[in-house]
């Protein structure tokens, strides 16, 4: 007999709904379910291949311990009573002789339930998790966060009359999104695309700005002078609710278009033009994008700018706009499972680059969490939006400064394909004592572990997307089947080693179920048990209100939406928005510019892959099978170099090899390198590491703290100078 | 009765979604693939660029080549107007993917018989979707009944006036395209 089960997909965040036909507790077939609001019935090519990872014959199925040197490739397959008992008792170690700051853990994005990871790190005593937070979204909600009390990243694009998508590329990355878009292009709505690159995206819209990489700060800021200027903004709402708008209007007369025009590369004519489009249309929105998010130092200062663009043409909010979801007033979010009162002050003090990047560590949110709850009830949860440093972190693991970093437990993460500066990971990871690994395949990161364990993918283990807990809604996915062979959730991973950690009390579930049933009670549907949540209900959407900042008050210190954060003077750093220039370019190094005379882009999701995920599944792999460097015709032409021809890709800091896409989808100084890149097939013996030096662009990027964002950390993957050749014979 | 597709080339973004979730629906090859997706462009100098991309499979013609060809009449029209290949009738002779104009055809080395796109019409029958269009994350593919004037298929067709690809070569594609 059938069963249907209501699934969702985990091989992007988007979370799209899935149904699992299982007969005999074997799924036969995956497909899109029709009634799930975002996919609505249809699938990716990821999403189309499900069974194929489910099934696939490298798959990680039991704990393996390493028996041979570190980076040997040599494990043999050991019980989980013995691999959580050995984790334990080194865990226990390691505590005694250098404190619980020394466990540190690394995350990937949204394949896990985080607020377990937190709540076992706040009861273990570390502050030390980290994700790829400060690249991906976490600055511009952060800023958005200091300015006006929650992040505006819930845009109405299906009744707006322009949006903006900026260092976006939703065709790749987002395809439900982009459906919406088009659906709104339909209505009428203009859409506006900001990239440096000619993506499919912007191949749709009906204004492309083709910045120069890393500019993106200009272009706000001269929006910002546009806008203001001519009077374009919403005066009844900058009177009525904001702070600061004399000193930010002071701020950005200098900012003008032509002094843009030479910064962007874009014309000030049609900078003004693309201003004047936004600020007229009423309502507009900008839409959320992670590109802004990985220019390095000035990350958060155009994060600054955009946020007060949201603010003075009055959009935030408001039906068609920039809407602010805030948290779902009922369901126990992930902020209230973390148990982050638990962990002390003096542990907090400690966290990694809390006295560098204090808005993206305790300090800053501290400040925010207290705003947060005055207003909404809730903060944001820790896990990503209060986290040590990746750099610093990496850093402490091989000096020991400030202290020693002896342990990582890292959970749906490739480390030394996801973080700027690869060899410097490398040898961090090398640095531990004790290195564990949980996740689908052996990867590169994976072959440095002394534990790999096997991880339980989408269609075994339920889902409840909640946008890390910062969304008003909520939609609750079931498993299809119990993990196959031993793999295990990461909730069922965290509680195990908690309670081997006396952690007993914390943990009264029994699995990710009765974890989740206990968040849905409040909601009060009185159903018996979370499956039948899932297939009655399935969603909780908290009713959508508007202008809430009316009600309930904005929640920052003022109590007004601010365009002069005083949460950020607080913290120490330029309450306005300002230019920085981009840490890695001709600016900022002009000694450099001769040697490295063109400028990379590394990173973009590209259709079809998510991250540096699904590199095994072959079906997936034959539609790309080798990285692309993309390189303009006349480039190409000068360096004599054809499509498909290995090129070297060279930065100061490393190079690597890609072969050459040429296209005039970049400019011909541009070279937009992909990401992510590492190759399974491939030898695994240290440092072959299945070739994760060889094409991964990270190895060219530099994280050197004192290049990232000055309140978030965020290294820089945007606008670094480079140079390219081909690939010789032997070379 | 004539099963007939249109393929909208403004939502189109070639997400490959519909190459895969084809492979997987026919237990295709790894390297089969009867629906392909080519990226035209960009065409321009930077930045004044145009793309699109264009998803092609078998066009069910009307004046079918690749069925008229056939010496062994594997190839043949459907009651319903697709085409379609009687595996066991088909002797290997590749003639057809010599006069397909699309290039839509493929040796299944495994089988010796020649394959292609299906238009799903076990699927169809029983009122589902092909494969491709339920896949569809951009909504840019329908189907319907050519032969039906009231049909959404139709109707989308005229108002957004439609055309099959190389209509000047006369084969009479059941395939629409709208033009990006």
């Amino acid at each position: 007999m059938s069963e249907y089960k209501k699934v969702a997909c985990h091989f992007c965040h988007m979370n799209c709904g899935m149904v699992a036909q299982v007969e005999d507790g074997v799924i036969t077939k995956v497909t899109g379910d029709p009634e799930h609001p975002f996919n609505q019935g249809a699938q990716c090519p990821r999403g189309a291949s499900a069974l194929d990872h489910l099934n696939h014959p490298n798959r990680i199925n039991f704990p393996l311990k390493r028996v041979g040197n570190r980076g040997a490739g040599q494990f043999e397959r050991v019980s989980w009573e013995e691999a959580l008992g050995d984790i334990t008792a080194k865990l226990v170690e390691l505590k005694d002789t250098y404190g619980a700051e020394t466990l540190s853990s690394l995350g990937g994005t949204n394949r896990t339930d985080d607020f377990a990871r937190r709540r076992f790190f706040n009861l273990f005593g570390s502050p030390n998790v980290a994700h790829t937070a400060p690249v991906c979204w976490i600055p511009n909600f952060l800023v958005e966060a200091a300015s006006y009390g929650w992040a505006a990243f819930d845009p109405e694009i299906m009744n707006t009359r322009c949006v903006v998508i900026w260092g976006h590329n939703p065709a790749t990355s987002y395809l439900p999104e982009m459906r919406g878009l088009l659906q709104a292009k339909e209505n009428g709505a203009k859409i506006i695309v900001i990239d440096p690159i000619f993506s499919e995206t912007a191949a749709k819209a009906d204004l492309w700005l083709p910045v120069r990489p890393g500019s993106d700060n200009a272009l706000a800021l001269a929006w910002l002078n546009v806008i203001i200027t001519e009077g374009l903004y919403d005066y009844e709402f900058v009177e009525e609710w904001t702070v600061g708008f004399e000193e930010l209007s002071e701020r950005v007369e200098s900012y003008t278009p032509e002094w843009a025009e030479e910064k962007t590369g874009v014309s000030a004519e049609l900078i003004a033009q693309a201003a004047r489009m936004y600020a007229a249309a009423k309502p507009a929105c900008i839409q959320w994008g992670v590109a802004t998010d990985q220019f390095g130092r000035g990350s958060s200062a155009g994060a600054q700018a955009r946020a007060a663009l949201r603010i003075i043409t009055g959009n935030l909010d408001v039906p068609g706009g920039d809407v602010m979801p805030g948290p779902h007033p009922e369901f126990i979010t992930d902020w209230e499972m973390e148990l982050n009162e638990l962990l002390p002050e003096s542990q907090r003090q400690k966290q990694l680059g809390a006295d560098k990047f204090k808005l993206n560590t305790w300090p800053g949110y501290q400040l925010l969490t207290d705003n947060m709850v005055r207003v909404w009830g809730k903060s944001i949860p820790a896990e990503w939006f209060c986290e040590a440093n990746a750099p610093m972190l990496f850093r402490a693991m091989i000096t020991s400064q400030p202290y020693p970093v002896k342990a990582c437990i890292v959970l749906a993460n490739n480390p030394l394909v996801s973080y700027a500066n690869s060899r410097l990971v490398y040898q961090a990871l090398k640095s531990l004592d004790l290195l564990v690994v949980m996740d689908y395949w052996m990867t590169p990161s994976a072959l440095l572990a002394d534990y790999v364990l096997p991880a339980a993918s989408w269609l075994e283990r339920p889902v409840m997307t909640t946008t890390y807990g910062v969304s008003d809604w909520l939609i609750a996915s079931e498993r299809a089947i119990e993990p196959m062979f031993e793999r295990k959730t990461d909730v069922d991973f965290w509680r195990e080693l908690g309670l081997r950690l006396g952690q007993a009390e914390y943990w009264p579930w029994e699995n990710d179920e009765e974890i989740f049933q206990y968040r849905l009670a409040p909601i009060g549907l009185e159903t018996d048990s979370y499956e039948e949540f899932v297939q009655c209900y399935r969603m909780a959407f908290a009713p959508r209100e508007y202008r809430k900042y009316q009600e309930r008050g904005v929640a920052t210190p003022s109590g007004k939406v601010e365009l002069k954060s005083s949460i950020l003077e607080q913290l120490g750093y330029d309450p306005l928005p300002h230019y920085v220039e981009p840490p890695f370019g001709s600016e900022a190094r002009p000694e450099q510019a001769k040697a490295y005379p063109l400028t990379l882009v590394a990173g973009g999701g590209f259709m079809p892959f998510f991250h540096s995920e699904h590199r095994e599944v072959t079906r997936i792999r034959l539609l790309r099978p080798y990285p692309r460097v993309a390189i303009n015709p006349e480039l190409a032409k000068k360096m004599s170099i054809h499509s498909n021809e290995w090129v070297w890709i060279e930065t100061p800091t490393g190079r690597v090899k890609q072969q050459a896409f040429v296209t005039s989808a970049v400019a011909p100084d541009v070279i937009q390198a992909e990401r992510g890149w590492w190759f399974p097939e491939k030898p695994t013996v240290d440092p072959e590491l299945m070739g994760v030096f060889e094409s991964n662009i990270n190895v060219c990027l530099d994280d050197d703290p004192d290049t990232c964002d000055e309140a978030c950390g965020s290294w820089c993957t945007r606008a670094v100078m480079c140079r390219i050749r081909k690939v010789g014979e032997g070379d | 009765m004539r099963w007939g597709m249109l393929i909208d080339l403004k939502k189109c973004v070639g997400c490959h979604a519909c190459t895969v979730a084809c492979q997987n629906e026919n237990h295709l090859p790894l390297a089969m693939k009867y629906c392909k997706v080519y990226k035209v462009g960009p065409e321009g100098e930077y930045p004044n660029l145009t793309s699109y991309n264009i998803p092609i499979a078998c066009m069910h013609c009307q004046e079918a080549p690749c069925v008229e060809g056939c010496p062994s009449g594997a190839s043949h029209h459907r009651e319903d107007g697709t085409v379609s290949i009687n595996p066991k009738k088909c002797v290997g002779c590749r003639f057809c993917l010599l006069v397909c104009p699309y290039g839509v055809r493929h040796m299944n080395k495994e089988t010796g018989a020649v394959e292609k796109c299906t238009l799903c019409v076990e699927r169809l029958e029983t009122g589902e979707v092909t494969r491709c269009t339920e896949t569809c994350q951009l909504k840019a593919r329908h189907v319907g009944d050519l032969d039906d004037p009231d049909s959404e298929l139709v109707r989308i067709i005229h108002k957004e006036n439609a055309r099959p690809l190389y209509e000047h070569l006369g084969t009479k594609p059941s395939i629409y395209y709208i033009m990006p």
